[in-house]
C-alpha cells in the first residue's frame, strides 16, 4: 500500500530497494554530518509512512530483537560503571608497572589488556575507554604515542570474537543463528588467538624503531591513585568477575546474554549509587542512546527488504559464489563482510548478512556454519581495514592529503591495509580447518 | 640573531650541539618551541564516531589527557632550558608543522633549527623519506632559513654511483 493505494509488487520492490540503498548510502556518506541514527530512522520512517512495511511487522521485528537492544544497554552501562570505579585506569597503571620500564613490554601488555577487556566487556570498552587512558599514560612516560594508540584501536576489534559478548555484532548474528558456546568457541576462539598473535607480531615489526627505548618508571602514576573509592572498586571487581562467569554459563545454556549484562550493570549501579560514585545523569550521559535508533532503523529497513525477497537473492548469490563448499563459504563470507563493514558500518552489514543467510534454504550444514562464522569474523575484524570507520572517511582524508594537509588518520589506514588482509586470510583459513 | 629551536622530546642534544658548534653563542637569542600534537586527540574522536558516539571525550578524560600533555611539554621545555639557559620557552598546541611555522613568524625568528624526524620514528637516515612530514612542511613554509640537523649517518655511504 502506498498511502493506502495498492501498488504492483514490482513497484513496491523498487521503492523499498531505493529507500534501503539511499539509507545505506546516507550512512556511508553522512551528508551534512547527519547522525547515522537519524539516517537509519528516516529510512525506516519513510517505509512506514509510505506503507511499504506494516507497522505491526516493524513492531514485531523490534520486539523479537529485544535481546540485542538490551545487550547494548547493559554493555554500555557495565563499561561506564566500571570506568567510574577507576578500574580501567588501575589496570593500565598495572600493565605499565609490569612492563618494568621496557617500551616493548608495555606495548605487549597493552595488547593483552585490550584483549581481556574486549573479551569480557566488548570492543567498545577497549576502543572508547582504554584508548584515552593509554594515551595519557604514554604521554606521561614520553613514549611515542601512535604505536600504543593504534594497538588499542586494533586490538579492540581483533579480540572481539573470543566470546559471544566480546562484540555486540556477535549477539546480532547469534540471535538469529543459535550457535551453542562450544561451537562458537571451536570455530572462533583459535582463529581469534591466531589473529591477535599476527596483530602483535606485525606491530612489533612495524614499530621496532619506536619501541627501542625504555621509560622512566618514576613517571608512572600510582595505581592506587586510580581507585576513587576502595569499597566500590572491590565491589566492581567482584561483580565483573561474577558477570564474566555468568556470561560463560549463559552462553553455554543459551540464556539471554542481555539479561546477564543488565543484571551486572544493575548490581554495579546499586553499588555506585550507594557509595555516591555516579549519578543517574552521569550514567545517562555515558550511554549512546542514538545507537538504539540506528539499530531499530536498520532492523526495519532490512525487514522491508526481506519482504521483497532481495536478501534471499543476495544470500543465494553468496552461496553461488562460494560454490557451495565450506572453504568457499568462509572465504566469501569473510570477504563480503569485511568489504561491507568498511563501506557502511559493521552493524548494518551484520543485519543484512544475517537476514540474507536466514533466507537461504537447502544449504549444507558445514557451509551454513562457515557463513555464520565468517559473518561474525568479517564483521568484527573488517573495520580494522580502514579503522577510521568507512570508506567515505578515507576518501575525505585522501582529499585533505592532496591539499597538502598532513592527516594522521591515513597512518591508521596504512597499517590497516597492511595487517588486516593478513589477519582476515589467516583467520578465515583457520575457521575453515575447524569446520566439521 | 633570533634562533627558534624545535624540540620533539628526543632531540635536545642534537639541536644543542648544532647551535653551539655552528653559531656564535654570544650573538644569539634562543627560543625553544614544543608543540603538543592535537592529532592523536583527533584520532580518538574519529574512533568514537565509528562506534556511534559523540566525538567529544567525557570532560574528565579530556582534562586528564590535557594534563598529561602539559606536564610532558613542560618537562621537555625545562630540559631544553637547561641546555640553553635564558632561552625563551614557547609551548604551543595544534598541528606541529603549522604551529612551528606560525611561531617562527610571530617570534620573528631569523633561523629555525629542526631535526628531520623524531629519534623515535622509523624513517630511513637518508633519502626523501628521511625528512618527516613536520620538518618537510617547515622546510617548505618557514618564513626564514631553516637549519636541518641530521644525525650523522656515515655508515650508509658511499651511495651507489
Amino acid at each position: 500500500m502506498l498511502l493506502f493505494f495498492h501498488l504492483p509488487p514490482l513497484t513496491k520492490t523498487l521503492l523499498i530497494s531505493l529507500i534501503a540503498i539511499l539509507t545505506l548510502i546516507g550512512i556511508m556518506v553522512r551528508p551534512f554530518k547527519w547522525n547515522e541514527a537519524m539516517i537509519a530512522m528516516a529510512g525506516a520512517g519513510l517505509l512506514l509512512i509510505i506503507g511499504l512495511i506494516n507497522p505491526l511487522d516493524a513492531l514485531t521485528v523490534l520486539l523479537n530483537d529485544w535481546n540485542i537492544f538490551l545487550f547494548f544497554l547493559g554493555m554500555m552501562a557495565l563499561s561506564a560503571l566500571a570506568e567510574a570505579a577507576g578500574l580501567f585506569d588501575w589496570l593500565a597503571a598495572q600493565a605499565a608497572r609490569l612492563a618494568g620500564g621496557s617500551s616493548r613490554r608495555l606495548l605487549l601488555n597493552t595488547f593483552l589488556l585490550g584483549s581481556v577487556i574486549s573479551m569480557v566487556l566488548s570492543n567498545d570498552a577497549t576502543a572508547l575507554i582504554l584508548t584515552p587512558i593509554v594515551y595519557t599514560l604514554v604521554t606521561r612516560l614520553r613514549l611515542p604515542v601512535l604505536p600504543f594508540l593504534f594497538a588499542c584501536t586494533f586490538i579492540a576489534d581483533t579480540a572481539s570474537f573470543l566470546l559471544p559478548v566480546s562484540n555486540p555484532i556477535n549477539i546480532i548474528v547469534l540471535t538469529t543463528f543459535h550457535l551453542d558456546l562450544w561451537t562458537f568457541l571451536r570455530l572462533l576462539f583459535l582463529p581469534g588467538l591466531l589473529v591477535i598473535c599476527i596483530n602483535i607480531v606485525v606491530f612489533f615489526f612495524l614499530y621496532r624503531q619506536q619501541l627501542k627505548g625504555s621509560f622512566d618508571a618514576k613517571r608512572l602514576p600510582s595505581a592506587a591513585a586510580s581507585i576513587r573509592h576502595k569499597n566500590y572498586f572491590r565491589y566492581t571487581c567482584t561483580t565483573l568477575l561474577l558477570v564474566a562467569l555468568a556470561y560463560i554459563i549463559a552462553s553455554a545454556t543459551q540464556f539471554p546474554l542481555s539479561l546477564v549484562a543488565l543484571g551486572g550493570a544493575f548490581l554495579l549501579l546499586i553499588g555506585a549509587l550507594s557509595w555516591k560514585q555516579i549519578t543517574f545523569k552521569a550514567i545517562g550521559g555515558q550511554i549512546s542512546w542514538s545507537i538504539f535508533g540506528f539499530i531499530a532503523g536498520m532492523f526495519i529497513v532490512v525487514r522491508a527488504v526481506e519482504d521483497t525477497n532481495l536478501t534471499t537473492q543476495f544470500g543465494l548469490l553468496l552461496l553461488h559464489l562460494s560454490g557451495g563448499s565450506s572453504l568457499g563459504s568462509v572465504l566469501i563470507g569473510t570477504l563480503g563482510a569485511a568489504i561491507g563493514t568498511n563501506l557502511v558500518n559493521n552493524v548494518p552489514m551484520a543485519v543484512v548478512l544475517t537476514s540474507s543467510l536466514r533466507g537461504v534454504q537447502h544449504i549444507a550444514p558445514s557451509t551454513q556454519l562457515g557463513f555464520i562464522a565468517a559473518t561474525i569474523f568479517g564483521c568484527d575484524l573488517g573495520p580494522n581495514l580502514t579503522t577510521v570507520g568507512s570508506l567515505a572517511t578515507i576518501l575525505w582524508l585522501l582529499i585533505l592529503r592532496r591539499r597538502n594537509l598532513e592527516v594522521s588518520g591515513l597512518d591508521y589506514f596504512k597499517i590497516g591495509i597492511l595487517v588486516t588482509p593478513l589477519m582476515l586470510l589467516a583467520g578465515a583459513l583457520t575457521i575453515w580447518l575447524l569446520l566439521p | 640573531m633570533r634562533v627558534l629551536c624545535c624540540l620533539d622530546g628526543t632531540n635536545i642534544e642534537q639541536v644543542h650541539k648544532a647551535v653551539s658548534t655552528m653559531l656564535r653563542a654570544d650573538a644569539l637569542i634562543i627560543g625553544i618551541v614544543y608543540v603538543i600534537d592535537s592529532g592523536p586527540q583527533g584520532e580518538i574522536e574519529r574512533q568514537r564516531e565509528r562506534f556511534l558516539r559523540r566525538p567529544e571525550l567525557p570532560s574528565h578524560r579530556r582534562e586528564q589527557m590535557q594534563q598529561a600533555e602539559i606536564t610532558a611539554a613542560e618537562d621537555i621545555l625545562e630540559e631544553g632550558g637547561r641546555y640553553f639557559p635564558g632561552a625563551e620557552l614557547i609551548r604551543k598546541e595544534g598541528r606541529p608543522e603549522r604551529e612551528i611555522v606560525n611561531t617562527a613568524t610571530e617570534w620573528a625568528a631569523d633561523l629555525v633549527v629542526i631535526c628531520p624526524r623524531s629519534a623515535q620514528s622509523a624513517g630511513p637516515p637518508l633519502g626523501p623519506k628521511s625528512v618527516g612530514h613536520v620538518a618537510r612542511f617547515v622546510l617548505d613554509h618557514a618564513p626564514c632559513p631553516v637549519l636541518l640537523v641530521r644525525p650523522i649517518a656515515r655508515e650508509v655511504f658511499p651511495i651507489p654511483r
